[in-house]
């Protein structure tokens, strides 16, 4: 089996017993291949956060499993903390978390957790930060001396630092500027691409999971809408729209112009793509 | 963490339109601690003085409209400091002596008093309950205020709007700071932070990597809420106008009227009979 | 009266002291006409949250030179502190950071209350104010159950309810949603627009600067443009020096300018976005 992480039918309540019926997270069922990116969209208070946060076993399902490499999470109450190790959460501004004195204690504090200390640590702390770009004369600062975008890749990194093979960040470019945003965004690819990590990204920006994601999964009211390539969702524009959710930019200029001069392609999600073809449609009517 | 969030932003209010909810909440406190007072006049070798109160009091919880079992759950919370306080009560006194074993002994004097001092401690509950079961947080800190501000004849008006003001940026804000802790709480542990297991010192450091967080935190919050403040032309308190104004009413008037009248039965009994 | 609602002249504005001094603002001048819609974009740390707090005597200019003057009134004398409140609101980005009260209308009356206005002036106003924002049958609720935007929402009634001639709004959507986003900025649109109030919103996102009168870059201290928001936004190279959040609908002009089309960049909506492609493209009527 080549899933990395199953939910089955999972469902949550946050009243242990449930009197009145409702769910924050109803019925909820998927999986996640190993070395995907999971970009999960939704309105706030769609369930999204609730969902991932069973993910690493910081929610118990009230009903329903989840299953790593196979295996269901609560199998062994006693060694959740292994779990946390394994799928690893990045929580909405994670830069308020931030705690230690210097960036390199800061980065350990996962690392140590998890039992490593002296040599093995630091070396530890030395690949991520080198993998990620955080640079050596970062390591003595305090944290809280760092800029905004800078105290946030401080925080993932103390995430990343426990290598795990999941990674899920919630909102993690929320509130940066732009170069904040690229310098995250460029530091989820550069993990995933040295460890083969699968990764699982909660977003309101439609054009970073056009850009990121291979597949979207669609929250609404507590249970999965959609869970499809990030074509087959934005395809679905009606739906998107019933739902209260947009899609990208690119997208909607697109229709607008196609409801003008309906050989206007649609279906094409990412700013360059979309200049792109527009260009190539151009020189194709001089051509013509 | 979600249910502590709840008990705190509504104490322990329980909606209803009663008469005592309708009440003015400073007759409430007033009356509530002049209930508590006269359950200790009433004299402890009177049968009938305790039966007073313990009407009172059961008329008090029929007008407050609060469901019984609301009440019995605040005295099952208590029901050890009951049954201590009874257990040691019936070894003292004096009188007919009723068993003895060992050095103990006990008599009609210890299981009167014993008995009269159960009755009195669950009458004290019930009688706070009604206060707080009755009266939102806001408005037991705006009576405060108010039954307070005789005090500024000693010229603390000063202190008295502070007090006032801080128990109600304490009321706003403590569910906010218990959601934040919560959320660093759940950060942390996500970075395999261990918090259940291990010695007192152990747990005590780490309790570090969620308090520091927290106090940042709040300190920004208190800054950023001053500067919100001083520019919503707050500067201390002079010259204020509550919008909301706290009125007697008739209402008050017949409570207090009724709760004289038991305590006037009180020490009748306690003198007469 | 004249016709400025505020007026930055010649400002300095410094943080620290001797080694670690720093200057935020150097000689630093702006206008502010009345009843216009100014706002002032720039990246975190451009100096536009100083800017905002300049302008309701939160600062006072550092040094002796330059000086703001709201209405006429220079902020640095506290005696005029009230007044200078009073007519200038302002909204901050963290609406919990601003509520004062556990009730929503106690919160709203908190200002007025300050004033020592009459109780049924207070009334009558915060009841006013809840509805002017669209959160007046939320009055008995607690903010801590509501969400950000409604929270937010509160915090200008909180503020208007004192009837400011001028609202400043630092960031006030920067930690919304976009649906609380988009309650935020049609609010403070309306109240431009019907009630005349000057309106100054300071942000990092450039589709809010779209219904403005006059945008402002902002850039290490200094306004490197100043224009109508067509202006500014055809401009896209500064806006990126800037470091600006560019919308995609503007971003994908950009591309297209870059490939060599001719077309103007200076849209925003997706609607006049996709008319201009139309129109560079020769695609109407086909």
């Amino acid at each position: 089996m080549s899933s990395i992480l199953e939910v089955k039918n999972l469902c949550f309540s946050y009243d242990p017993n449930n009197k009145d019926g409702k769910y924050a997270v109803h019925d909820v069922s998927f999986s996640v291949e190993k070395g995907d990116i999971i970009g999960i969209i939704g309105h706030t208070g769609s369930g999204k956060s609730t969902l991932v946060q069973h993910l690493n076993g910081l929610l118990k399902p009230t009903s329903g499993e989840v299953l790593l490499n196979g295996k269901n999470i609560w199998d062994e109450p006693k060694k959740i903390k292994d779990v946390r190790f394994k799928v690893g959460l990045v929580f909405q501004y994670p830069e308020y978390q931030l705690f230690e004195e210097t960036v390199f204690e800061d980065i350990s504090f996962g690392p140590k957790n998890m039992g490593l200390s002296g040599e093995e640590l630091t070396a530890r702390v030395n690949e991520i930060c080198e993998v990620v770009g955080i640079k050596k004369e970062y390591y003595e600062k305090s944290p809280f001396d760092l800029s905004g975008g800078e105290k946030r890749r401080v925080a993932i990194a103390g995430v990343m630092a426990m290598r795990p093979e999941v990674l899920i960040l919630d909102e993690p470019i929320a509130g940066l500027d732009p170069k904040g945003r690229r310098d995250t965004v460029s530091m989820i690819k550069q993990y995933r691409k040295a460890y083969g990590a699968t990764v699982i990204i909660i977003s309101h920006n439609m054009e970073d999971m056009a850009l990121l994601a291979d597949k979207l999964l669609v929250m609404n009211k507590g249970s999965i809408e959609m869970f499809d390539t990030v074509y087959n969702v934005f395809s679905k524009y009606d739906r998107l729209k019933e739902i209260g959710l947009a899609v990208p930019a690119a997208a909607e200029v697109l229709r607008r112009i196609n409801e003008k001069n309906s050989s206007i392609r649609t279906d094409i999600f990412t700013t360059k793509a979309a200049a792109e073809y527009l260009c190539a449609y151009a020189a194709g009517e001089k051509g013509a | 963490m979600k249910k502590v969030l709840k008990d705190i932003t509504f104490g322990q209010y329980v909606e209803s339109n009663s008469f005592i909810h309708r009440l003015d909440p400073r007759t409430k406190i007033l009356l509530t601690i002049l209930g508590i007072v006269f359950l200790f006049l009433a004299d402890s070798n009177n049968l009938f003085s305790l039966l007073v109160c313990i009407v009172q009091v059961a008329i008090i919880i029929a007008f407050s409209r609060v469901p019984l079992r609301m009440y019995l759950k605040n005295i099952k919370a208590i029901l050890p400091i009951i049954v201590l306080t009874t257990i040691i009560n019936l070894f003292y006194g004096s009188g007919e002596v009723l068993l003895s074993f060992w050095r103990v002994t006990i008599t009609t004097g210890g299981v009167n008093r014993a008995v009269y001092m159960a009755v009195r401690v669950i009458l004290l509950i019930l009688l706070s309950s009604v206060l707080t079961y009755t009266t939102t947080p806001n408005d037991i800190t705006d009576a405060i205020e108010s039954l307070l501000s005789f005090l500024r004849i000693f010229g603390l008006r000063t202190a008295v709007h502070m007090l006032a003001m801080m128990m109600t940026i304490a009321l706003r804000f403590i569910p906010t700071l218990v959601e934040e802790t919560e959320k660093i709480i759940n950060a942390q542990k996500a970075r395999g932070a261990d918090l259940e297991s291990g010695k007192l010192f152990q747990r005590i450091r780490a309790l570090i990597p969620i308090l520091i967080p927290l106090l940042i935190s709040s300190v920004r919050r208190a800054y950023e809420l001053a500067e919100a403040m001083e520019c919503r032309c707050y500067n201390g308190g002079v010259g204020r106008v509550r919008m909301k104004e706290l009125k007697y009413g008739l209402r008050d008037i017949t409570a207090a009227a009724v709760m004289l009248i038991f305590c006037g039965g009180v020490i009748a009994v306690n003198i007469l009979l | 009266m004249s016709d400025k609602q505020i007026e930055i002249k010649n400002v300095t504005f410094s943080y620290g002291d001797g080694e670690e001094k720093r200057n935020v603002l150097e000689n630093f001048s702006l206008d502010i006409e009345r009843g216009s819609f100014t706002v002032i974009l720039g990246h975190n740390g451009s100096g536009k949250s100083t800017v905002a707090k300049l302008m309701n005597g939160l600062y006072k200019p550092s040094g002796e030179s330059g000086k703001v003057l709201v209405d006429g009134i220079d902020t640095r004398g506290s005696e005029h502190e009230i007044e200078i409140r009073r007519k200038v609101g302002m909204v901050f980005q963290n609406p919990d950071n601003q509520l004062v009260a556990s009730v929503v209308e106690e919160d709203v009356a908190f200002g007025p209350e300050n004033l020592g206005l009459k109780r049924e002036e207070i009334r009558a106003r915060v009841d006013e104010a809840l509805k002017a924002v669209g959160m007046f049958e939320f009055r008995k609720s607690t903010p801590h159950h509501l969400s950000g935007g409604q929270k937010q929402r509160v915090a200008i009634a909180g503020v208007i309810v004192m009837r400011p001639e001028c609202l400043i709004l630092d960031e006030p959507t920067a930690m919304l949603d976009p649906k609380g986003r988009a309650e935020v900025m049609d609010i403070i649109t309306r109240f431009n627009r019907e009630n005349g109030m000057t309106v100054v919103l300071i942000t990092h996102f450039m589709e809010e600067a779209e219904p403005a009168d006059r945008v402002l870059l902002l850039n290490d201290g200094e306004i490197i443009s100043d224009g109508k928001p067509k202006e500014i936004f055809s401009d896209i190279e500064t806006l990126k020096k800037a470091g600006l959040d560019v919308p995609q609908t503007t971003e994908l002009l950009f591309e297209l300018k870059q490939n060599g089309m001719d077309i103007d960049t200076d849209a925003i909506s997706v609607e006049e976005t996709a008319a201009r492609i139309t129109a560079a493209l020769h695609l109407e009527e086909k």
